[in-house]
């Protein structure tokens, strides 16, 4: 049997322990999916797979025991949910077309979720279109709130949803309800003085929570949505680390662009030799600084005036490459 | 048209502590008042609040004012000559002439005593004061008000004074308001008026040992606390179920009460 | 007399009001409810007819105007207490048949109960005129028509429906009518109202005090979360709190506003010393269900609660007011079966 596995697994098809097989690896950015798309996947899953269907950690899911020579007749197969997905391709009746770049990953957000800040799908959607096909091993995650249930601190590029109450003073009967879920839910940025609220700023994380339980919509929400971009958390072996803020109060665009950008940086800097071509971005920074990699993702980034920057980021988590003792 | 809700300022005329907590302000005012009504007080740094008339004069009431909140005991003891806006006289008040002839029993607990003061004070100033019987009771010696009108109450009337604790050198009554009325020295319990004020266990325990003790429900009065904003029927916080307790009380009838349901 | 006119007619009266009325509407406010990307309607001054939401229930109720959410009433310093001013203009309130019936529970309360009338109140009152808003058709929740609120046939000066691009007004005011005729056409008019709610209420004759402690209240104690917000968005709903504002370290200069009260939140029942009367949300609840359908024709001969259903439309846990009536009419009726 020879079967070129570099270009399998470019291919969205997975290496198997069971020789000779081999697993379809299906996008699902932002998580949603149309019913009729699951079932073709069903039926993919039924027709050349083991008639089981994983589901991923980021929202994708694999097809388990398809033959490796079915792999062309997989790939026509699934040209249908790629269309319906909107996932770009570069060869129809081809598969996907890279697999470095993994699915884009969200919360329900806004769509269902009452405390999400936005529709996190669309955006993950947007993303997804901008970044992919690319065979840069790159992880993206949304969030719609700083509940953070899509876990994007352990992604490259996490994304958190903000929103920034507005008060209308006058609407406001000093229930102190918002003062009472902020401590309670958040982090206790609100106070009362002379029965109406005052919201520390620098305290407040833009989540929300003020206004979904204000009772007289003295609370709303800002028309702007905004985000809280936080960088390279990682899983793995060496070091695996939680994400770090990076921007508050940014917008959509230019974090589109910040992350397109970061291609760029990735493209320069990684290491020749990583085996598979695959290093994880926080690696690279870890080797050029925070500076460099800050140049090459702000490059022609025009943030709202709104937005707070950081100039350093200290990443923690464990150092197993420095020390496994734990006694 | 003249605004209910704008305060009249009043002078105070001399402040009185009684307790670490408890004041009473001597505040000049004029005209019509009965004990029991309730007057809106605009206390600086607290706001306003309902306190009922612990006294009444020529040209004064009383108001008898625990320090809570924001309120710092300086506020409290460097207002004399100055003053406090003041809106009110508020509520219906007591009928003094129903207890002026025959037996007559007046409960009062903590501050609920300063309601009944002046019913009791012009109980002790009636030719058959002896059928007068007042129960007064307090959490503990250091929470006794209105010292002095307790010492000439003693005199005139037939006074049970008792408090909830107390230190073990003290020898005055211990024990609830409760336990002094089955032996209450009545000759007729069915004819008698009655007068209950105080926190709402009190009041609820002390009605049952009258009935007992054989009083009718209608010779029974109870003065009921609320929140009242406005004393004027508006801000209903006073309510319960179809009354106002700033109309048409705070001194209610016991038939009427007893169905008012918080 | 009624009129019918064409929709840029319609909106050539409303600007035409607007230069001596303040008008004051059901406004979309987009992005302003609670979650992201929902709107919400409530009450706002408007100039011109497209603002005008015709079509929804309003999520709050018109009585913001004459009781605001917060108010000034005065300010005081040392010596003297300064009423707070007032835009002295008159104002066309557009409204539904329940709303109009509301006014008169609010007026009952602020102008009629008691010897005083409340001054502040009555300054605006006296300002408004009312715009019927027909309605086609029961929103979600509404019982209207089983609490009698369903059809004003008085109490405003023009009504307004909606259909298509024509609108149809029954002009009551005389002094309307010149506006109307000259901007529409004749025509006979009366305004639409709902004659048929999927939601029924009965409401018991007289509820006998066993059922203020009856267990049907402890589901609510379980279920409600002391919000308040059925009692923000109520119509009828006048309760208010005091609050002072010191702007000194004495305490002797600064403000006096009222804010809108619930009887669901903590601190309503709260006095002096720590004591509270209502520990529980279903005590509250017995306390404000019994006023809307019980307590309040009891003082004053008729109910309190029109029917609007904005309490079950607003309620974040889906408690229902109008499931309640029915759960105290049940409790009501098998009491009386025990006794018999």
């Amino acid at each position: 049997m020879d079967v070129n596995m570099k270009k399998l697994k470019k291919n969205a098809f997975r290496n198997s322990k069971v020789r000779g097989e081999t697993a379809s690896r299906i996008r699902i950015p932002g998580g949603v999916i149309n019913a009729k798309s699951m079932a073709k996947i069903a039926e993919i899953a039924e027709n050349y797979g083991n008639g089981t269907i994983f589901v991923t950690n980021r929202q994708g899911v694999e097809l388990p025991g398809i033959k490796m020579e079915d792999i062309p007749v997989v790939n026509l197969a699934l040209q249908e949910i790629i269309d319906d997905s909107g996932v770009n391709q570069e060869e129809r009746g081809q598969g996907y077309p890279a697999a470095g770049t993994r699915n884009v990953a969200a919360c329900p957000g806004a769509r269902l979720c009452p405390f999400g800040c936005y529709d996190t799908t669309a955006f993950a959607r947007k993303m997804d279109k901008a970044i992919f096909p690319n065979n840069l091993h790159f992880k993206v995650a949304f969030t719609g709130c700083s509940n953070d249930c899509a876990k994007v601190r352990m992604n490259d590029f996490g994304i958190i949803g903000m929103t920034e109450p507005q008060y209308d003073k006058d609407r406001c009967v000093g229930c102190e309800q918002c003062v009472k879920y902020c401590q309670k839910r958040s982090v206790g940025a609100l106070s009362m003085v002379n029965g109406k609220v005052v919201r520390d700023t620098d305290l407040c994380i833009g989540c929300g929570v003020c206004v979904a339980y204000c009772p007289t919509r003295a609370w709303t929400r800002s028309k702007e949505h905004y985000f809280r971009l936080v960088l390279l958390g990682r899983t793995g072996k060496q070091n695996p680390r939680l994400a770090e803020d990076f921007i508050k109060w940014a917008d959509e665009e230019s974090i589109l662009k910040i992350v397109k950008n970061a291609y760029a940086y990735v493209e320069e800097y990684i290491d020749p030799n990583a085996i598979e071509g695959k290093e994880h971005v926080g690696y690279i920074v870890d080797r050029t600084g925070f500076d460099e990699f800050a140049k090459w993702v702000m490059e022609g980034v025009e943030l709202p005036e709104k937005a707070e920057v950081t100039s350093r980021i200290y990443w923690g988590g464990k150092r197993y490459d420095r020390s496994n003792n734990l006694k | 048209m003249s605004n209910p809700y704008i305060p009249f300022p009043s002078e105070i005329l001399e402040v009185i502590q009684h307790t670490a907590k408890e004041y009473t302000f001597r505040m000049k005012y004029v005209g019509e008042v009965k004990p029991g009504q309730f007057f809106e007080v605009s206390m600086p740094k607290y706001g306003e609040a309902p306190i009922s008339v612990s006294g009444i004069g020529p040209d004064y009431v009383d108001l008898t004012i625990r320090k809570v909140g924001r309120v710092t005991g300086e506020v409290f003891e460097h207002y004399a000559g100055q003053s406090l806006l003041l809106r009110g006289p508020y509520g219906n008040g007591f009928d003094i002439a129903l207890y002026e002839h025959g037996e007559v029993v007046v409960v009062a607990g903590g501050t609920g005593v300063s309601p009944v003061r002046g019913v009791i004070s012009a109980l002790a100033e009636t030719s058959d004061a002896g059928d007068k019987h007042v129960i007064v009771g307090f959490r503990s010696p250091d929470d006794m008000l209105f010292r002095a009108d307790l010492k000439d109450w003693a005199e005139k009337l037939d006074l049970i004074l008792t408090v909830d604790g107390a230190p073990e050198d003290y020898t005055g009554n211990i024990g609830l308001v409760t336990k002094y009325i089955p032996d209450l020295p009545l000759r007729d319990p069915a004819t008698a008026q009655a007068v209950v004020v105080g926190p709402p266990p009190m009041m609820r325990f002390s009605v049952q040992g009258l009935l007992q003790k054989g009083f009718k429900e209608e010779n029974i009065w109870v003065s009921q606390e609320r929140k009242m904003c406005c004393g004027l029927g508006k801000c209903g916080h006073c309510r319960i179920g179809m009354n106002y307790v700033c109309l048409d009380g705070p001194v209610f009838n016991y038939t009427q009460s007893k169905d008012m349901l918080d | 007399m009624g009129y019918v006119l064409k929709k840029e007619a319609f909106d050539q009266v409303i600007r035409e009001l607007g230069k001596t009325y303040r008008i004051y509407a059901p406004v979309v406010k987009t992005g302003e409810g609670r979650f992201t990307d929902v709107d919400v309607v409530r009450y706002d001054f408007v100039g011109s007819a497209e603002e005008i939401e015709l079509d929804k229930k309003s999520d709050y109720a018109f009585k913001e105007l004459l009781t605001p959410l917060s108010e000034t009433l005065f300010y005081f310093t040392e010596n003297a207490v300064k009423e707070a001013d007032k835009d002295p203009r008159e104002a066309l309130v557009f409204l539904r048949s329940c709303d109009l019936h509301a006014v008169k529970r609010l007026d009952q309360i602020y102008l009629a109960n008691g010897r005083e009338q409340d001054p502040f109140y009555k300054r605006v009152r006296d300002q408004l005129h009312f715009v019927l808003i027909g309605c086609a058709g029961s929103f979600d929740n509404c019982f209207c028509v089983d609490m009698g609120t369903n059809r004003s046939e008085s109490g405003y000066v023009f009504s307004v429906d909606r259909s298509g691009e024509d609108y149809f007004c029954d002009v009551k005011e005389d002094a309307f009518r010149a506006l109307f005729a000259a901007e529409g056409a004749e025509a006979d008019v009366t305004p639409r109202y709902v004659t048929e709610n999927p939601v029924h209420v009965s409401v018991p004759e007289t509820v006998p005090v066993s059922i203020y402690k009856h267990e049907l209240w402890d589901e609510y104690t379980a279920r409600c979360i002391n919000c308040g917000r059925c009692n923000f968005v109520c119509p009828t709903c006048t309760c208010y709190t005091m609050q002072d504002v010191f702007y000194t370290d004495n305490g002797r200069v600064g403000e006096r506003r009222r804010v809108g009260a619930s009887c669901m939140v903590d601190g309503y029942t709260n006095v002096a010393g720590g004591g509270q009367y209502r520990r529980t949300n279903g005590e509250r609840m017995r306390f404000k269900v019994l006023h809307k359908i019980h307590d309040f024709r009891k003082r004053f001969g008729y109910d309190m609660c029109v029917g609007c259903g904005r309490c079950d439309d607003v309620c974040p846990e889906y408690i229902s007011f109008s499931a309640c009536i029915n759960k105290v009419e049940k409790a009501v009726r098998e009491e009386a079966a025990d006794h018999e």
